[in-house]
């Protein structure tokens, strides 16, 4: 095959790839929910960014999906099959409105491509076993951190609020804060996933300028948040009665356990655990939670198999085509 | 964010314009009640009820228009303040029907119950003097909102009193049946103002326990 065709292709996925991630991007959902902006604010927020965090970050990160997971050796096809499995399946979940996390969709995605090619010995299943630890704590953590950091922003500040605008002063701080720390979360997170869907054109060894290459994965991941990410911000923010000064309670556990996790190389998933901080939220307020709660914990569930179907299916014809 | 400030400003100023005139109607409706229990009402003073009424209504409008007039996000509290606005312009609703009811009215007022309405009146004059201070407390001062709304509570038992005593005497009166019905509904609609003041010091108080300092 031509190099022009196989450099379209790839960056074809790779938009795909980053419209999916950018589409399942609940990172905006708190701004939302405790209104501190409205919709449409926080969708040019993303789309800035979405770009900002692709240019300055994207190039300096890179990572090698599937190495450590896969007992077969890997190649184009195998990673081509990972990364488009795991878009089509962010895309769906977008779709419908509900988050889902990144790193289970790949995962499910590797693994059926490890079944497919490897049967059971395929795949490493010590390392899934230590991940899947992880992403069964990863909820329970957000939930109890969130629900004592409620418990202390009450004690130390709220309680000792009278009248209503003090009330408001101290939001109206929270929301400052609040939005710094999002606009933050969503800068590096554009950076690591817009890497992650420029890596494959980076590694098919083509000649691209790799900063309109960021650019336009950085155009491609806001556009998903702003044409299929509405639902999903939606759904999360208001998965309980938000303020800025509650958005604050889930938010900065979320942001410091991922972090740590982050440095000490722990996969955590920053979706569930904000969904799960959410509900550690509404149970210290001893607020409901929102009726679609259960779809979510579907979806979670669903995610491992549903990714592994449908990497099995598209990895011939993508084999085929490399 | 800018805006947003702006337009929290000019609720705020709304907010207060509103009071202020919900206080003016509930003055004049005194003075004229006052009056009228002294055989000396000037129906023409009502007019001033009426109008207060009537300009709580283009307040009220304003404060709704401002609200929603580029449907931003909501600043924290809006919805709070607005139930409350609705439910103080009930008030002023009540009011106003009690005054027309007064404008129409064809008789004086019995002398032997002359005491007791006037204690009525004060009551209630007093419920809305204290509603209009508890929504003004609420914005700074839980605690002190909080006290106001016992203190409403006690004086629309006060009122509540007072109606029974005088339908109570009104009932065993052997005169004209229209005078008598006429005037048990003079008694009963000036306390549901007080009724009504006192339902809002509940919404109020409930509001103050919803937040954490309770």
């Amino acid at each position: 095959m031509e190099l022009v065709y196989i450099i379209t292709i790839f960056l074809v996925i790779s938009i795909i790839i980053s419209f999916g991630i950018g589409a399942n991007d609940e990172t905006m959902a708190t701004l939302y929910g405790s209104k501190t902006l409205r919709m449409k604010e926080l969708l040019i927020l993303a789309t800035i960014f979405a770009i900002l965090g692709a240019l300055i970050l994207g190039e300096g990160v890179s990572e090698t999906i599937g190495k450590n997971l896969l007992s077969v050796e890997v190649t184009t096809s195998i990673v081509l099959t990972i990364l488009i499995a795991t878009a089509i399946w962010l895309i769906v979940s977008s779709a419908l409105g509900l988050p889902i996390s990144t790193t289970h969709a790949t995962v499910g995605s590797i693994i059926g491509v490890g079944l497919l090619l490897g049967g059971g010995l395929g795949i490493n299943w010590l390392t899934i076993f230590e991940m899947g630890l992880w992403w069964i704590l990863s909820p329970v953590i957000g939930y109890i951190a969130t629900y004592f950091a409620y418990k202390a922003i009450h004690k130390v500040i709220i309680n000792r609020l009278s009248g209503f605008r003090s009330f408001e002063k101290t939001e109206k701080y929270f929301s400052y804060i609040l939005l710094g720390v999002i606009c933050w979360a969503a800068f590096s997170r554009a950076g690591n996933d817009c890497s992650n869907a420029v890596g494959i054109v980076v590694g098919a060894g083509a000649g691209i300028d790799i900063t309109l290459l960021l650019i336009i994965t950085g155009l491609s991941l806001a556009s998903g948040v702003v044409i299929l990410g509405r639902g999903v911000i939606k759904n999360v923010g208001t998965i309980t009665e938000l303020h800025p000064s509650t958005a604050f309670a889930s938010e900065i556990p979320t942001a410091v356990i991922l972090f740590f996790g982050t440095i000490l190389g722990i996969p955590l998933s920053g979706s569930h655990m904000l969904v799960a901080s959410l509900v550690g939220l509404a149970k210290a307020r001893r607020a409901p939670t929102s009726k679609g709660l259960w779809k979510i914990i579907l979806i979670w569930l669903i995610t491992f198999p549903a990714a592994a179907i449908l990497s099995i299916a598209i990895f011939f014809p993508i084999n085929m085509i490399m | 964010m800018k805006i947003l400030k702006e337009k929290k400003n000019l609720l705020m100023e709304i907010n207060k314009e509103f009071l202020t005139e919900t206080i003016a109607g509930i003055e004049a409706l005194h003075n004229a009640t006052s009056q009228f229990i002294n055989d000396k009402l000037n129906k023409n003073d009502l007019e001033n009820v009426i109008q207060s009424e009537k300009r709580c209504d283009r307040i009220k409008e304003r404060y709704v228009q401002v609200l929603f007039k580029d449907k931003r996000a909501l600043p924290f509290l809006v919805e709070d303040r607005y139930k409350i606005l609705m439910m103080v312009d009930q008030v002023n609703d009540k009011g106003e029907f009690f005054a027309r009811f007064l404008q129409v009215y064809p008789f004086k007022l019995y002398d032997d119950i002359k005491e007791s309405y006037k204690a009525l009146c004060d009551s209630c004059y007093n419920t809305v003097k204290e509603l209009i201070n508890c929504v003004t407390l609420i914005e700074t001062d839980f605690d002190g909102a909080y006290k106001v709304t016992f203190d409403i509570e006690s004086i629309r038992r006060d009122a509540r009193k007072a109606k029974f005593e005088l339908l109570d005497i009104l009932f065993k009166k052997k005169d004209d049946p229209t005078k008598i019905y006429l005037t048990s509904k003079l008694v009963t609609y000036i306390y549901e103002i007080a009724s009504w003041a006192e339902e809002t010091s509940d919404y109020l108080r409930g509001l103050i326990i919803k937040y954490p300092t309770r």
